[in-house]
């Protein structure tokens, strides 16, 4: 029994159903699905502390965000732990991080954006303008369309800014840009 | 359409979190304040990524290059 927990192929396998539980948001996968599909010959017994062990092994190395010297301690360590994981399991753990590491913490990133986020941008101009009621040329005018909001939900802003308002924004992202290759980069 | 009364910004740095200890996540949150034509100013907020900031800055120098220009 406890050889077709080694597998590697249903290992692998595991590890992308636990992913997309855990960090992508996917409703659905449960344990018995997993079993059924990927060890179909381990009884529900053997195979829950089995999943809960591979669960807690992937959030701490994704909690952790572990560099790649980080994560070989880590297995390496597991590996002589009493009830560990064997060698080989190991290594497609370590294989399954390297590839997915990067869409992972994209996952737990946007998890913790709690504020809407900036979905588009798009601008116009608008040139000098009469109107019959008004003699004085107006001023150009950018108006600008921001489209905020999480998945599911799309909020449309136009907006009017002034020439003068512009340069203030100019400016002050002039600073943001100084403060970034200060803090950022320290 | 709304008038752009404000525009502030925080640089932040979000460390950790309940999902992951060690998120060392960079971000621009900006607040916008915005007046409708009767005058009603209201706050609009959104958070975004150090690329996207980056591409709303390059955006907004292109705005005001060519509002120069008219």
């Amino acid at each position: 029994m406890a050889g077709e927990l080694e597998g590697s192929k249903a290992l692998s396998g595991l590890l992308s159903g636990l992913a997309q539980e855990a960090f992508h948001g996917h409703q659905g996968i449960t344990e018995e699905l997993l079993r059924s599909q990927l060890y179909p010959e381990v009884s529900l017994e053997e195979f829950r502390p089995f999943l809960a062990k591979m669960r807690g092994i992937l959030k701490s190395i994704a909690s952790a965000d572990m560099d790649f010297n980080q994560l070989e301690a880590f297995l390496t360590a597991q590996t002589k732990k009493q009830g560990g994981i064997t060698s080989d399991q190991a290594a497609v753990i370590s294989k399954f991080w390297k590839s997915h590491k990067t869409k992972i913490r994209e996952s737990l990133m946007n998890q913790s954006r709690w504020d809407s986020g900036l979905r588009g941008l798009s601008w116009r101009v608008d040139g000098k303008s009469q109107s019959r009621h008004s003699p004085q040329i107006h001023t150009p005018v950018a108006i600008m369309e921001l489209e905020i909001g999480k998945s599911g939900q799309v909020l449309s802003l136009q907006m009017k800014m002034k020439a003068q308002q512009q340069k203030d924004m100019n400016l002050n992202f002039c600073v943001w840009n100084l403060m970034k290759s200060r803090s950022i980069n320290s | 359409m709304k008038m752009l009364v404000d525009f502030q910004w925080k640089l932040g740095m979000a460390v950790s979190s309940d999902s992951c200890r060690s998120l060392k996540y960079p971000y621009v949150a900006v607040l916008l304040k915005v007046a409708d034509h009767s005058g009603q100013v209201k706050n609009k907020s959104f958070e975004m990524t150090i690329p996207q900031f980056q591409n709303f800055y390059r955006q907004f120098k292109e705005i005001a290059a060519v509002i120069e220009t008219v």
